[in-house]
């Protein structure tokens, strides 16, 4: 730091807050709000910034320069002296509920750059923002018991948490830090070239340059000019009920399948993991089965169910079904014995284990299981549409080939991904929403 | 579990457990017989009322007993073309496989080495995965000249996700620790990537190629059917036990869709466990004490 | 509110316990009639070097193993005995687990109220207060609302000491719960827990391969043989409670590690050599 250097950029005390222990999980919007309340100035060797008993306000952030902290005895912290470095959060006393006065004294030793923040307005900030605030509160609790060495002085943080009216919205707002870290890095714009370079080389293989091969296949424009076309030269397009009515009908299967097999698997899981007479006398069943392809099953099933409907939904099912129960059932076995017998130990009953221990334990596995169990439904849902079937995007792409309509196929594989990957997306949000303890725990962690 | 004893009760168990499941699908197939008898009037007259008019019970009185399937084995078991299905089905999986392996590791490597590449890349990648394989059986036909090769790609499309996805969570996942003991040694980046980053991969490369291998065989057995008599696609040369089941479909012979379905479960039973013995021998600081 | 009154319930006498593990296959020999008696309200400390069996002998106490043969009782009840093997689990003693067993999905308060929840002992409401008064007791109010993953693993120790507490147990089996903490944490958990324990005289079956942590702590320690185990000699503090941080520097603390430093070093080359044996 320049010795003369009297402000310090907002840009500059950004990057520093995101050093910091508390404020390193704080999003950019936040972060800049928490920046324009602070106060920055240069203290030569030797200034004393407060000592014990003085009225605690403000909280200060070391930017460079280096100043030594001394807590008083009465808080038996087990390292009391400390010198504090740039990146250093001190004076959070300011935050504690019991404490307006200091419990330390704080010398400069080396001329430094230092950003006081008023402790009253930084909590009234955090409170707008309870979500943030609980994860922000929680890092000092975490850097006062490691770094300062005093744990019991963490149950006199101010909770924000205690002012959040719901817990819901936590995974949302985990998801909108991830967003916002994202565009912050590079990734997007890497992204938009790899993606312009993918649709580019389609465009000049296949309409430019006309390559063997490349020529037979439907054109970047083609497709997209079909897509939004009004009134499309092949009969599927946006404007078209028709397409609507594809998808929906696809949709419909497919929950359909997804909830029989969660509504089946599950429970079937849950118990196989839980029982270990009931895995061994099932398992064996379920192994053999298994190792046969879902889609070898398409011409059975449409000779089991004489409607093809059901059949389709059937082979849907059946893929979705070994996915959900073979997870839960590795989720309930990865679950440690300890957390069983803990609950035992404090009196629960049988049904009272498997409510309170086994289910909510399983939670992540099951919830894999159902990211998988979603996309080989959709993987086999294709094929049987393809096969036998009438209406859906599969039966879409197999009949535009048979008739010729090349431009409907890309039409209708790119809407399946587009499907498939929202319908994905959304049983991670519901996992996300239903396992806060986990999406705080990661918070925390930090990634 | 994975400690436990062999044998004994569990043996028991498994046998009992199977043969319990064998005998229930033998009387219920066999339905279309004893169905007809007196004593069951009761039952018949339950389905009528329920709106079920057939002569036999629902979905499993359709599917053939287990001893008409085995009979039906017996029949097709010196048949040069049941074992011919065996042998293409088999290379086509082994031809898919081996591509995706081949392009599937250096390609994931790739993404895991370099940030650069990962940005561009993995974005294309991630919008082109949802779209299930199969979804590009007609504009593979359209693409590649032969039939063969357009079932190829296919197959090879079902397994390369699932590779290079375990090759960079694999690679992402090594112990930030080996690289930094690596470097204080004085390890150049060669050395790192070909010491540390290779075998770390390993074990995620194992677990990806038997993932893989069994999406390998469901495309395989898809791509056969669609290609093969599912509809106008393709000619009638293809062959392959996906060919065979909906062949003996389409002559009515429902006997043999079992046996064909059997028949894949196994070749996809051996090829794992042949997959497991290799990764087993590749990643031998795996084995447990 | 510190209560000068004698505890009167939640002594154990360990009885000429033997527990052999595969009797029929290799038949390991991890508990060798052993005969051990916690008065009430004791700490007895247990140390011994890992893997010796001190777990087993926990195990036993708990409920979660059969022994082979002796017998095991709590206030002169048999808990489990040559006949009856394998004691129920209950609340009147639990067991704190090495590497922590609060549940991760339940929040800290959840966690403490989930024993008389259980039972049906007390409603939702009242266990819940009842939860929160306890924690603010041993100086845990703020994090109430945390999940366990959120708060510092000194802090989680803490908050499932309390969740055995609330079920009011005879006796806390500590199987080495600090083990994972550095040491500044583990001597501020030492007080933490003296303090606990002085509130609510319970019997503590604590279990450590610490020897001044069992010193430190304990009324009582017992060194253990490594496997099979059994008491290889009985000390008995003799510095009076309640202690605190200048213990560790008297005189009379580091005689009592002198005099039993080297039975435990003795047992800890034992289970070494026998280590590299098996391993």
């Amino acid at each position: 730091m320049e010795p003369g250097a009297q402000s310090v950029e907002v840009e500059q005390m950004l990057e520093i807050l995101k050093k910091t222990m508390p404020f390193q999980m704080v999003s950019d919007v936040l972060l800049r709000r928490i920046a324009a309340l602070g106060r920055q100035s240069v203290c030569e060797r030797g200034t004393v910034l407060y000592d014990f008993g003085d009225k605690a306000d403000d909280i200060y952030i070391v930017i460079s320069g280096s100043v030594e902290h001394t807590l008083e005895a009465g808080v038996n912290a087990r390292r009391p002296v400390q010198a504090l470095g740039p990146g250093d959060v001190f004076g959070w006393a300011a935050l504690l509920e019991k404490y307006p006065h200091r419990l330390a004294k704080a010398v400069v030793i080396d001329k430094a750059v230092i950003v006081r923040i008023n402790g009253d307005e930084l909590l009234r900030l955090l409170e707008a923002d309870p979500d943030a605030g609980d994860v922000v509160m929680s890092r000092f609790a975490t850097m006062i018991t490691r770094d300062y060495t005093v744990p019991d002085l963490i149950a006199q943080m101010r909770g924000i948490h205690r002012k959040m009216h719901s817990q819901d919205i936590q995974g949302m707002n985990l998801t909108l830090y991830r967003i916002s870290q994202w565009i912050k890095s590079p990734r997007p714009y890497l992204m938009v070239i790899g993606i312009a370079l993918f649709l580019s080389t389609w465009y000049f293989f296949v309409e430019v340059w006309k390559l063997p091969r490349f020529q037979e296949m439907p054109g970047l424009t083609v497709v997209f000019k079909e897509w939004l076309n009004p009134n499309p030269v092949y009969g599927l397009s946006l404007y078209t009920a028709e397409y609507y009515k594809h998808i929906g009908v696809s949709i419909w299967r497919v929950a359909q399948a997804f909830f029989l097999a969660t509504a089946l698997g599950v429970p079937l899981g849950l118990f196989l993991g839980w029982s270990r007479k009931f895995k061994e006398y099932v398992f064996p069943v379920f192994e053999t089965l298994r190792p046969i392809p879902i889609l070898a099953w398409v011409p059975l099933a449409i000779v089991m169910f004489i409607a093809t409907e059901s059949a389709v939904i059937y082979l849907t099912f059946l893929a979705s079904f070994f996915a959900t129960a073979l997870n839960t059932m590795l989720g309930v076995e990865s679950i440690e014995e300890s957390y069983t017998r803990a609950a035992y130990c404090l009196g629960a009953k049988k049904w009272q284990v498997f409510k309170h221990v086994i289910v909510p334990g399983a939670l992540p596995f099951i919830f894999t299981g159902l990211q998988i169990s979603i996309g080989v439904a959709w993987f086999s849902l294709v094929a049987a549409e393809m096969v036998s079937g009438q209406y859906g995007l599969g039966y879409v792409i197999n009949t535009s080939y048979t008739m010729v309509r090349y431009p409907t196929i890309i039409i209708g594989m790119v809407t399946l991904g587009a499907v498939g990957y929202i319908t994905s997306a959304m049983v991670r949000i519901l996992g996300d929403y239903l396992m806060q303890w986990r999406v705080r725990e990661l918070a925390l962690g930090g990634q | 579990m994975a400690g436990r004893k062999w044998g004994g009760t569990l043996l028991w168990r498994g046998v009992a457990s199977i043969t319990v499941f064998l005998v229930f699908w033998e009387i219920g197939s066999l339905s279309k017989v004893w169905l007809k008898w007196e004593t069951f009037a009761w039952l018949k007259e339950m389905l009528v009322s329920i709106g079920w008019t057939k002569n036999y019970l629902p979905w499993i009185g359709a599917v053939p007993a287990p001893t008409e399937v085995l009979l039906a084995w017996g029949k097709v078991i010196d048949d040069v073309g049941y074992w011919h299905s065996w042998y293409m089905s088999c290379l086509r999986v082994l031809g898919g496989f081996i591509a995706a392996m081949v392009i599937g590791i250096p390609f994931g490597l790739l993404l895991a080495v370099n940030r650069t590449a990962f940005g561009i890349g993995f974005p294309v990648f991630e919008v082109l995965r949802p779209i299930p394989p199969l979804a590009w059986v007609p504009a593979s036909i359209i693409f590649w000249p032969t039939q063969e090769l357009s079932i190829a790609f296919v197959t090879f499309l079902g397994a390369f996700y699932t590779i290079v996805i375990n090759v960079i969570g694999g690679a992402r996942s090594i112990d930030t620790r080996y690289f930094q003991a690596a470097q204080s040694m004085g390890s150049s980046s060669w050395d790192i990537f070909r010491r540390i980053i290779l075998p770390g991969t390993l074990p995620s490369i194992v677990v990806g190629s038997a993932v893989g291998m069994g999406i390998t065989w469901e495309v395989v057995v898809a791509a056969e059917m669609i290609s093969g008599g599912g509809s106008q696609i393709g000619g009638t040369s293809g062959g392959g036990l996906g060919f065979f089941i909906w062949n003996s479909y389409v002559g009515g012979s429902y006997e043999q869709i079992v046996v064909g379905m059997i028949s894949i479960g196994i070749a996809g039973f051996i090829s794992s466990e042949l997959l497991r013995t290799l990764g087993h021998r590749v990643t031998p600081w795996l084995r447990l004490r | 509110m510190p209560s000068a009154t004698a505890v009167t319930r939640g002594a154990i006498k360990i009885d000429d316990v033997v527990k052999i593990y595969d009797p029929e296959g290799a038949a390991v020999m991890a508990v060798d009639h052993c005969s051990l008696d916690i008065a009430a309200g004791e700490i007895c400390m247990i140390v011994g070097p890992s893997g010796c069996g001190k777990t087993t002998l926990l195990n036993a106490i708990a409920g979660f193993h059969e022994i082979t043969s002796g017998r095991i009782l709590l206030d002169g009840e048999v808990l489990c005995s040559t006949e009856k093997p394998k004691a129920e689990p209950g609340s009147d003693r639990i067991v704190v687990f090495q590497n922590g067993a609060l549940f991760p999905w339940k929040t800290n308060l959840e966690n403490v109220a989930f024993g008389p929840i259980m039972q049906g002992k007390l409603s939702r409401v009242e266990a819940h207060e009842k939860a929160l008064s306890m924690m603010a007791d041993a100086g845990l109010s703020g994090v109430e609302h945390n999940y366990p993953g959120e708060v510092s693993s000194g802090m989680r120790r803490r908050v499932e000491i309390v969740r055995a507490l609330m079920n009011d147990p005879k006796v806390l089996l500590l199987d080495e719960p600090y083990r994972a903490l550095d040491s500044l944490t583990k001597s501020v958990m030492h007080e933490a827990l003296l303090e606990i324990y002085y509130r609510n005289k319970v019997t503590i079956f604590f279990i450590t391969h610490d020897l001044e942590e069992a010193i430190f702590l304990g009324h009582k320690v017992a060194i253990m043989t490594t496997r099979p185990c059994k008491p290889k000699k009985v000390l008995e503090v003799d510095i009076p409670h309640p202690r605190d941080y200048s213990v560790l520097t008297s005189k009379r603390f580091r005689e009592l590690i002198e005099e039993t430093n080297e039975a435990v070093h003795e047992e800890a080359l034992k289970a070494f050599a026998a280590g590299e044996k098996e391993g």
